[in-house]
């Protein structure tokens, strides 16, 4: 942690909104990346958003600077976006008549087909990931879009190296089996 | 003795700098609305002032753009992104008894579309238009509770 | 070609993750030099990186985060965290000097100058008019102005014409 963001911190301690800003600005497009990467909704992961900098605000006199500050945000969105997940009882699939599917295309037929093919692999994103256990899709988004080390991963998920690779690589495992039609090497 | 001083010194500076942090926290909704004659529709987001527009205006059509409540503090401008390139600022310019005055600023591409500044009393509406907007014209309505 | 394959493929995962040792890395990429089979598993593990992480770019790169942080400063400001002493500290930012036997005479010296000088100013009538609104100034570089104040809806209108040649829209 920079001292800089020592700082930030223990104004953000003492009730400092501006900190917070600071912070946020800082954060936001990475707390939302996990957020969307749980729920694969834009709306859902904005309010997931929303309730990470909340909560942050009201627990940071706990963080006592033993582990990164990343780290401990990173854990508290990515629990946040699977308890959001849980709350919900039914999430509704990706509809084609979202706002995507009204943006004019170059070539109106070609156009048409690729944004069907995009909303249907969104869905099928979606779906799959919503089939992975909650330790596993937070291991695989940690690596596959946030780039964490595995070190870093298992701070975040509070679990061992080992533990972190075995569950990468059953998440793999699976979401290669549900998304194969999608997954074509190139060779 | 120094310290206490310095501290009594301090304590006359909040003194100062009170009224201005009392100041602050003025709530303003801001709704922008886009109002034509493209068939009579009136969105249910605007059914509380349907009859205020219908009044006002001879439109056929209102659809609610974007609604938002801002929290003003002193002298700090607070900007609302608009549709087609279009923005608005608002400011809280002073507190003078029950009005507030409130500087607002709409651009379009950077470019000064209208600069004015008004006084208002709490639920006091004021309503901005005229700004063409595809088939139709803007409405920007805001209004202010302290 | 079967038993290189099997070690291999332990080390395909981290291969991919960048979590191999230099030794390691080698023996990978010979390997992958000679196998199409492993070369295969390898490129699907990247494929999937990049099916899981697209989307998420693509939806981060198009938000505007203004609204999320008004409605988080807007939670926090309607339920505060911190005692209102805190509060203070906090914003003057002169924590060191902030303890009891300091500020109780700074606070009491304040509300002091505040009672003599800001309480008969609140006592004060206030002479202005009860007017509902007023417009003190407007400005448009290319557009006309119009202002109508109506006092039974509560409203006042600013309404900006392009030209002579453009109807007020009002009833």
């Amino acid at each position: 942690m920079s001292y800089d963001e020592a700082e930030l911190i223990s104004r953000c301690q003492q009730g400092d909104q501006d900190a917070l800003k600071e912070i946020f600005d800082r954060y936001q497009i990475k707390v939302y990346r996990i957020a969307y990467g749980v729920v694969r909704h834009r709306e859902d992961a904005l309010d997931i958003v929303q309730e990470v900098f909340i909560k942050l605000y009201r627990s940071i006199r706990n963080f006592k600077g033993k582990s990164n500050f990343y780290t401990y945000l990173y854990r508290m969105a990515m629990n946040t976006a699977i308890d959001h997940t849980r709350k919900r009882e039914k999430i509704p699939p990706v509809s084609l008549d979202g706002e995507d599917a009204f943006q004019p295309a170059e070539d109106p037929e070609k156009g048409a087909d690729r944004i069907l093919l995009k909303k249907e692999l969104e869905g099928e994103l979606k779906a799959a990931m919503e089939k992975l256990p909650s330790d596993q899709k937070a291991v695989i988004l940690l690596r596959e879009v946030e780039g964490l080390s595995y070190q870093e991963i298992a701070e975040v998920t509070e679990c061992s190296i080992g533990t972190v690779m075995s569950r990468l690589h059953y998440a793999r495992k699976k979401l290669q089996e549900y998304l194969k039609d999608y997954v074509k090497p190139r060779d | 003795m120094n310290r206490k001083i310095l501290v009594l010194l301090l304590g006359l500076m909040l003194f100062l700098i009170l009224p201005s942090l009392a100041f602050a926290q003025v709530q303003v909704r801001v709704r922008i609305i886009e109002a034509s004659n493209a068939g009579p529709s009136i969105d249910p987001a605007l059914r509380d002032v349907h009859d205020q527009l219908g009044s006002l205006f001879n439109f056929s059509s209102y659809r609610l753009l974007r609604d938002v409540n801002l929290n003003l503090a002193g002298n700090r401008p607070v900007e609302v992104p608009v549709h087609a390139g279009r923005s608005m600022e608002v400011t809280l310019v002073g507190e003078y008894g029950k009005m507030v005055e409130l500087r607002i600023k709409i651009t379009r591409e950077g470019l000064p579309v209208l600069n004015t500044q008004v006084r208002l009393s709490s639920g006091r509406t004021i309503l901005i238009g005229g700004p063409r907007h595809g088939g139709g014209v803007l409405i920007f309505a805001l209004s202010a509770k302290f | 070609m079967k038993d290189s394959c099997s070690s291999v493929s332990e080390l395909l995962e981290k291969y991919h993750d960048q979590e191999v040792t230099k030794q390691e890395r080698s023996l990978v990429e010979d390997h992958l030099s000679e196998c199409s089979a492993c070369r295969v598993l390898a490129t699907e593990m990247k494929e999937l990186g990049s099916l899981l992480k697209a989307p998420v770019e693509e939806a981060a790169g198009k938000e505007d985060f203004y609204w999320v942080w008004q409605k988080v400063q807007r939670e926090i400001q309607e339920r505060p965290r911190l005692t209102w002493w805190e509060s203070l500290r906090s914003r003057l930012g002169v924590s060191p000097l902030f303890r009891k036997k300091v500020w109780v005479p700074a606070l009491t010296a304040a509300m002091l100058i505040l009672s003599l000088i800001v309480v008969p100013a609140l006592m004060r009538e206030n002479t202005s008019p009860t007017k509902l609104s007023t417009v003190e100034y407007v400005e448009s570089p290319d557009y006309n102005v119009m202002i109508y104040e109506e006092e039974k809806g509560n409203v006042t209108v600013i309404w900006l014409f392009d030209g002579p040649d453009q109807e007020a829209p009002t009833s």
